[in-house]
């Protein structure tokens, strides 16, 4: 059952009301600092229903006179803009369970750190910072293949934001530094640093 | 005097054989007894519901998981498993809980609801709460093959009416006794021929605890004098104590299939689904009316004569003032209260997938001895609602059809698509019955389900989207050793040049076929082996129609690749296991990793929604939810043997089969089998939509569904949006709005006509 909370964005949300709603600051490899309270954002239990982008109909409306075209049953998905549209943040039970692991993994039990997150994951699947800090434990584990799907993961998710999609390939960098793939590895680096200048 | 001698060796020789003997029972009784270890076996949990702030639980939702947990509603709460509510406000005093990365205890949670979602959680002292959970749904035990069963209690979890009701009942001079009574059979025997019933036994409970944990259960002399010798021994190395937990703790209540219940603990879940410690005064005077013998007052099979022997231990109970007469009366007019077989939280199909799970890592007796607790990602909600849609949709088929034989039957397995939780599986129509288990071991030609890898596999090789013009004409393929293939299809029809949209969406086999030989089998093949089938598909060319076989649970595996964004996660259904004594032992972690090109398995989504908008699936939107977008795909298998329908949402896969167990023709599409059952349950688990973003090299372009072309508002165009790379743009209609390529109806009229083929 995923109800989403204010950080993960259904496909069609208007890219406005994304980017009011922020609460994260985003430096280095950590993601999350601390627990972030926001206020100003509502959380919906349920995607806001819809689709939004494109008010009027992208194809041209039948002249008078013509035949009616068979008009399809649904209008046609409309996909939120790829450009820096959006910023992911998590809700309040993922910040809580993010802060937990954070501290089993601080003290020695990468195991429980790591059923937090992805206890998280149940409650935000489509949340690409869940998704870094699971592969960021993984990787402070030596599970390096899993930090690099993670990684990979993570990247599909935060399209549209930069901020994430450079984390995410910060931990695809490590995770191929790790394994010795120095070349692919500064690749990823560029394309971190490409996205989020330091 | 010669013979004294012999009478007196005799006698000797008696005693001293006796002696032996005794002694021989005592090693039994103090070795056995001494370090008695009840064999364990394993608990299997579900998924705990969790509780956070904004998650979309309704209070009638909330109410239905409290009351799923056997919690009882109260006007003030009291005892762990008790909750009140008030509208839409509840306070809830959880039990303690084991979970795989915690033990809480007891706990009081304050919770409000806002008609749909939770609007604030609270403990005791108003403080905030971010997230909670309930405690997870003891949903079965791993036990040996026709063995015992039972959950083990300590005296601190045994209600203290318990052991008082059963000295009342059955062994009234149990303090003082020796082991035997042989007064107290003397009693039973005036009792019962007084009363004109059996109403006590003559029995000691440390007789009968002998008689159930060191004898079989033929009924000899000599093993009553054993018997009797042995408790007598006992009684002299034990404590009452130590006697009236073991015999707790042993006891048989029930039978079910295969499975020994043993023990009140588990007596209390089997019957009453809550533990023993929360039972009420009538719910314990049940137990103790079983325990006299639990075949022949089953209070499911026999209800009366339960309910009777339990008013019989309510009144012996009230006579030996262990609760006030008053109370023994309101008991006795109570219902029995057991739970039905079907509601006990029991699924036998997904306990089989976790068994089979944990036999690649356990050896069986840790599993049926050692004491593990096994979390599992079983959605009860979820488990329940697919058994229900599942039998009445097949009812209403049967009825439909007007079968002839055995009726139609199904399997269902749900997961949750971004990390391969496998949250419900039903093995057939018969959910509580531990038989054939479809989902897993019934392997059916999964027909067009294969398509959607077929598309994929085409544009990942750069050559194709989903706006490009595929053939859907005649085809016909050399097979060596056998006349060559001329399949068709399933309209007979033949559509020409068509975009690759509609060949997906409507299901086309000449255009998939077409596809598909032009890429090659074994880039198909490829596709399907890195989204985690078992076993490789013949290289034939009707592999391109799914004419190999595969089970429900890896039909899931496949289409959560799909659901995923082309990363395969390997379908779980065990999260974590924990030995006897709270320690992990092994997760299960969440893995995924990159099967596919993102790009191109987003197209594919997407046309698999146009599957749902104006394909094969097109039913399914008079029943789900409007305005949620949901992708899947139908499947039929040559002769209408098999009906499938697999596809997701943004929360969860569902693939579904139906058909018959003798592979008896069922005249069913997918369309018209399966798809009643997957578009039901996707609805009634609340769907969300397909949640994928668009990739960056992508853009959506609007093309007519029937040639591909840009819509021309003067060629009745039925436009359909499709993703494609942004180096691609749809060519405009030409003038006269006739198909794409050198094609005229008429040439294509002729062509199947030559063929014999009809429209």
């Amino acid at each position: 059952m995923s109800s989403l909370l204010s950080g993960s964005i259904p496909r069609r949300l208007p890219p406005l009301l994304v980017l009011g709603a922020l609460g994260l600051q985003l430096s280095g490899c950590a993601i999350f600092r601390e627990p972030v309270e926001n206020p100003n954002s509502p959380q919906p239990a349920q995607p806001a229903p819809g689709y939004s982008g494109q008010p009027t109909s992208p194809y041209p409306a039948p002249p008078a006179t013509a035949v009616p075209a068979p008009a399809p049953a649904v209008p046609p998905p409309t996909p939120a803009p790829p450009a820096a549209t959006r910023q992911f943040h998590l809700g309040t039970a993922a910040t809580t369970l993010v802060a937990q692991a954070h501290r089993q993994a601080a003290a020695g039990d990468p195991q429980l750190a790591i059923g937090s997150i992805e206890r998280a994951l149940r409650i935000e699947p489509d949340n690409p910072l869940l998704w870094i800090e699971l592969g960021e434990i993984h990787e402070a584990a030596g599970h390096f293949d899993q930090a690099a799907g993670m990684g990979h993961k993570a990247l599909q998710l935060a399209t549209g934001d930069p901020h994430a999609q450079s984390a995410s390939w910060h931990l695809i960098a490590d995770s191929l530094k790790a394994r010795g793939r120095n070349g692919e590895a500064a690749e990823a680096q560029r394309r971190a640093d490409e996205l989020e200048p330091q | 005097m010669k013979i004294w001698r012999y009478v007196l060796a005799v006698v000797l020789l008696c005693v001293l054989v006796l002696a032996v003997y005794v002694v021989h029972l005592d090693r039994i009784v103090t070795s056995q007894f001494e370090g008695r270890r009840w064999t364990l076996p394993a608990q299997v949990y579900a998924a705990p519901q969790e509780l956070y702030t904004g998650e979309a639980l309704s209070a009638p939702d909330l109410e239905h998981e409290l009351l799923r947990l056997q919690y009882r509603r109260v006007d003030q709460i009291d005892r762990p498993g008790s909750y009140s509510r008030q509208g839409d406000r509840f306070q809830i005093s959880l039990r303690p809980a084991r979970f795989a990365d915690e033990a809480r205890p007891a706990t009081v949670l304050n919770v409000a609801s806002s008609g749909a979602a939770i609007a604030a959680i609270a403990d005791i002292t108003g403080k905030d709460v971010a997230i909670a959970r309930l405690e997870p749904l003891l949903i079965g035990s791993i036990f040996p093959i026709h063995g015992e069963d039972r959950i083990v209690v300590t005296p601190q979890q045994v209600p203290p009416m318990l052991p008082a009701a059963l000295k009342a009942v059955e062994d009234r001079n149990f303090d003082t006794h020796i082991g035997v009574d042989p007064l107290g059979v003397l009693r039973a025997i005036w009792v019962d021929a007084r009363s004109g019933q059996f109403e006590q036994g003559g029995s000691t409970l440390t007789q009968q605890l002998v008689k159930n944990y060191f004898l079989d259960s033929r009924r000899t002399a000599g093993r009553k004098i054993r018997e009797a010798i042995m408790a007598v021994l006992l009684e002299m190395h034990f404590s009452k104590t130590d006697i009236m937990t073991a015999y707790i703790n042993e006891i048989q209540l029930g039978q079910d299939g295969d499975r020994a219940i043993r023990g009140f603990g588990l007596a209390s879940q089997f019957y009453f689904g809550k533990p023993l410690v929360e039972l009420d005064v009538s719910q314990v005077a049940t137990l103790v009316a079983v325990a006299r013998g639990p075949s022949y007052y089953d209070p499911r099979r026999h209800p009366d004569r339960a309910l009777k022997r339990r008013n019989v231990v309510l009144g012996l109970m009230a006579d030996q003032k262990i609760i006030p007469a008053a109370d023994a009366r309101a008991a006795q007019a109570r219902a029995l209260g057991v739970m039905g077989r079907g509601s006990g939280g029991y699924y036998p199909a997904y306990l089989d997938l976790v068994r089979r799970t944990l036999r690649r890592d356990y050896r069986e007796e840790d599993l049926t001895e050692a004491g593990l607790a096994i979390f599992t990602n079983l959605e009860p909600r979820t488990q329940e609602l697919a058994e229900k849609i599942l039998d009445r949709e097949l009812t209403r088929l049967d009825h439909l059809h007007k079968t002839m034989g055995a009726p139609l039957e199904g399997a269902v397995v749900v997961t949750a698509p971004q990390s391969g939780d496998v949250t419900a599986v039903i093995g057939g129509r018969e959910a509580g019955f531990d038989g054939f288990n479809r989902a897993l071991d019934a392997r059916r030609p999964i027909g067009s389900l294969v398509k959607p890898f077929v598309y994929l596999a085409a544009i990942e090789t750069g050559r194709y989207n989903p706006a490009s013009i595929i053939q859907d004409v005649p085809v016909s393929i050399k097979v060596p050793g056998s006349p060559d293939w001329q399949p068709e299809n399933f309209e007979h029809d033949i559509n020409g040049p068509i975009p690759m949209v509609k060949g997906l969406a409507r299901s086309l086999n000449l255009a998939t076929i077409n596809l598909g030989m032009d890429i090659g089998l074994d880039t198909v093949r490829h596709s399907l082996q890195r989204f985690g089938i078992e076993e490789d598909p013949p290289r034939i060319p009707s592999l391109l129609l799914g004419t190999f076989g595969l089970t429900p649970l890896e039909v899931a595996q496949l289409y959560t690749g799909l659901a995923n964004g082309g990363f395969k996660s390997n379908l779980r259904a065990v999260s974590a296991v924990l030995s006897a004594d709270g320690k992990a032992l092994k997760a299960f972690n969440l893995d995924v990793a990159p099967v596919a090109q993102p790009d191109a398995v987003f197209e594919v989504q997407m046309m698999m929604e146009q599957v749902i908008q104006r394909g094969t699936g097109v039913a399914a939107q008079s029943i789900l939810p409007t305005g949620v977008v949901v992708a899947g795909k139908s499947g039929t298998s040559s002769d209408l043997r098999d009906s499938w329908f697999a596809g997701f949402s943004g929360n969860a896969v569902a693939v579904v089969w139906v058909g018959y167990d003798d592979d008896r023709v069922t005249g069913l599409t997918g369309s018209a089998g399966a798809l009643g059952v997957w578009d039901r349950l996707l609805t009634a688990i609340g769907p969300t939509s397909v949640s994928s973003v668009m990739p960056e090299s992508l853009h959506p372009v609007t093309i007519d569904f029937n040639t591909g072309y840009l819509p021309a508002a003067n060629c009745s165009p039925q436009p359909v949006t499709v993703y494609v790379p942004m180096s691609f743009t749809p060519p405009a209609a030409p003038a006269g709005c006739t198909a794409f390529g050198p094609h005229e109806p008429s040439l294509l009229d002729r062509a199947g006509k030559w063929l014999g083929i009809t429209h």
